[in-house]
């Protein structure tokens, strides 16, 4: 073995040129195919993916559209909610308002007890 | 460039003969550059096939015939760099790998004298891996762009996208730890 010559630096690019000179693997004859199958495999999930997103955006639009339809449609008791809380006590129980905001009578003749 | 622009815009409308045409004109050269920035021959296949998977999906993003091979370039760092990110994981680094027998061939590689048989060169490869250890991934590649695969500071600047002073810079330093794991390694050689 020669002795060391040179600089660290020398040597280090000595290394480097013979790092450059190294032989390059071929591509193998499954190069090709394999990349067209890589291609293949993510693109069906790319795809997959698409179709269950676009799925979900059109089962979202529908949902609106329905929510949106269901809420312009008008209210068969729409009059229940028409009425204020106290008119809706009012008409509920009558008698019982009547008791309860009404002035207290108080029956004096009856003191001879 | 080794293809015409005309073929890369056929290929961007969906034409598969087109692709193919544009991977089999570069593959050769991308194995190479991969070969030399990842140091394992037996995964270079799998990071070419990579690079050429992005470039399928990406390449409508391409405007101008000009930038197709900084491009290309580009896609090859970033899939060396995940590679290599995701080896440093399993594998840290460690000085001792810089064998005495490796610095030896070194300096037998310098000199021209050792044979390039596959033994010598799974050796230099190895010794190549171990020293580039001594710096990050990213520091690594781009040492490797400048003085394995020559590029020039020009090159770089459009593959990185940096300017030349802040790339000087940091080639500098990254050459400084290199060759300061370098010299460790051959002092570890002499005699006590």
């Amino acid at each position: 073995m020669e002795p060391m010559r040179g600089s660290g630096e020398e040597r280090l690019d000595g290394l480097f040129r013979a790092f450059a000179e190294c032989p390059t693997p071929e591509p193998s004859a499954n190069f090709m195919p394999d990349l067209w199958a890589r291609i293949d495999s993510r693109q069906n999930l790319t795809f997959s993916f698409r179709r269950l997103a676009n799925a979900f955006v059109t089962a979202a639009v529908a949902v609106s559209i329905a929510l949106g339809v269901w809420m312009s449609y008008p209210r068969s008791n729409q009059s229940f909610y028409s009425q204020t809380y106290v008119e809706a006590l009012e008409n509920s129980s009558p008698s019982e308002t009547m008791d309860l905001i009404g002035p207290v009578s108080l029956d004096l003749s009856d003191t001879g007890r | 460039m080794l293809v015409d622009f005309e073929l890369i815009k056929r290929a961007q409308q969906g034409d598969s003969a087109a692709f193919n045409d544009v991977v089999l004109a570069y593959r050769k050269r991308i194995l190479g550059t991969i070969t030399r920035l990842i140091a394992r021959p037996e995964d270079v296949e799998d990071v070419a096939q990579e690079v050429f998977l992005r470039l399928y999906f990406s390449l409508d993003q391409l405007r101008t015939a000009e930038v197709f091979e900084p491009w290309l370039y580009r896609l090859t760092v970033n899939a060396a760099y995940d590679y290599l990110r995701k080896q440093r994981r399993r594998q840290e680094y460690r000085m001792s790998d810089l064998s005495e027998q490796q610095v030896m061939l070194a300096d037998a590689s310098a000199g021209g004298k050792a044979e390039r048989d596959d033994q010598y060169v799974k050796k230099i490869r190895e010794s190549v891996d171990s020293l580039l250890g001594a710096v990050s991934e990213a520091d690594r590649i781009l040492l490797m762009l400048k003085e394995v695969e020559g590029l020039s500071l020009k090159e770089l600047e459009k593959v990185y996208k940096v300017n030349e002073n802040a790339l000087k810079v940091r080639l500098f330093r990254a050459r400084q730890r290199v060759l300061k794991a370098f010299e460790a390694a051959g002092k570890g050689k002499e005699p006590a």
